[in-house]
């Protein structure tokens, strides 16, 4: 079972177009998905997986809901 | 975490004035109770019925009535809709807030102090729903002076004000809107000591702030104060909104100083539909503290995408 990605504002056009289903490697971490993905490890302020907080080295699982956000400060 | 707990202050303002004219205990008391009848009595008279939307009986008391009550009584117009309300009457501009807060809850918010940082987007999004909403105190603060490119999503700014400053736009909008609510505005941007002197006697902190800059200063202030704070920000479609409670993790917290490249409102812009969405979310939540209740997101930070319409409720 594939994961469910969501990348926030300046992330978001880093989506991969299957990103409601992307197929995860075995043992796949959040931060070699982001590199796998090109998207800026840096650039990742918020990791929720599953509605938690998760860190980068969250070693993720198929069927994981997975939320990428970086900083966000505009009003 | 314990949220500091929110008292209203007396509503007998009678005993305070009687002690400014020198009278010992006793005479206060006497003389606060006399005014509390004659009040009470001039609130039945000013007073009407009227049914509410839903068939129930209900008494209102219109706006002109609170006016006059309060030049009559020496009293401050929110002492005389706390008053109202302690007495079933409910001021004819909060009927419709129905049962969304109770009559009692109504008057704690009359009752209640929030502070209010940033009077830009977030700002004038958050001062027009707490202003209606009757939130009794309001200091408020921001330095800054309108501009064009603020048109497009702040809602005090308007082309026949560019160049004024935004803390005098907002005292006038709320004066028109809701005269019972003392509003207090600073022009001028605070530092952490500045910010902690605004956040005195306030039961919530509003993070109304644009940019990364100074949210780590507020942070601080109302977690050494022991309040609440409901943050809120926005680029682009994508908008966070949090409460962090003394001591727990905050966005801001999360986001340091912001990443390696431009900040991504810079990138991405504040359109008005986000902007007002999480002016209005963030007011949702300092209202229901103010009124009594518990806080819907402590320790939890709500993820906004309006491309999509998707919200995840996140535990931080």
């Amino acid at each position: 079972m594939p994961i469910d990605l969501k990348c926030y504002a300046t992330l978001a056009p880093l989506t991969p177009d299957n990103a409601s289903a992307f197929p995860l490697k075995d043992g796949e971490t959040v931060r070699a998905l982001a590199e796998r993905l090109t998207i800026p490890v840096d650039e990742i302020k918020i990791v929720f997986v599953n509605g938690q907080a998760a860190e980068l080295d969250r070693v993720l699982a198929d069927g994981d809901r997975i939320g990428l956000f970086p900083p966000v400060g505009g009003g | 975490m314990a949220v500091t707990p929110i008292a209203p202050d007396a509503p007998d303002a009678g005993v305070d004035a009687g002690f400014a004219a020198g009278l010992d205990v006793a005479q206060a008391a006497a003389q606060a109770g006399a005014l509390n009848a004659a009040l009470a009595a001039a609130l039945t008279t000013a007073s009407r019925e009227l049914p509410y939307p839903d068939g129930r009986p209900g008494r209102f008391l219109d706006a002109g009535a609170v006016t006059e009550l309060a030049q009559r009584f020496g009293l401050a117009p929110r002492r005389v809709e706390i008053a109202a309300l302690a007495a079933a009457i409910c001021p004819l501009r909060y009927a419709r807030n129905l049962r969304a807060f109770t009559l009692a809850e109504q008057a704690r918010l009359l009752g209640s102090k929030a502070a209010l940082i940033g009077l830009g987007g977030l700002g004038g999004g958050l001062l027009e729903n707490l202003v209606r909403a009757g939130v009794g105190v309001i200091h408020a603060a921001d330095g800054d002076v309108f501009e064009e490119t603020n048109l497009n999503r702040q809602l005090l700014s308007r082309l026949d004000a560019l160049g004024r400053p935004k803390a005098a736009l907002a005292a006038e909008r709320a004066a028109a809107v809701n005269p019972s609510v003392e509003f207090v505005a600073t022009a001028a941007f605070l530092d952490r000591a500045g910010m902690e002197t605004l956040l005195t006697d306030a039961q919530v902190a509003v993070d109304a702030l644009g940019g990364l800059k100074d949210r780590g200063a507020l942070v601080a202030a109302a977690a050494g104060l022991g309040l609440p704070l409901v943050t809120g920000a926005v680029a682009g479609y994508t908008a966070i909104v949090a409460t962090v409670l003394p001591g727990a993790p905050s966005p801001a917290d999360l986001f340091g100083g912001g990443g390696t490249g431009p900040a991504a409102e810079d990138v991405l812009g504040c359109p008005s539909p986000a902007v007002m969405a999480v002016a209005a979310l963030q007011a949702a939540e300092v209202i229901r503290l103010l009124a009594g209740r518990p806080p819907a997101l402590a320790g939890k930070a709500l993820l906004i995408d309006l491309e999509t319409m998707r919200f995840d409720t996140v535990a931080l």
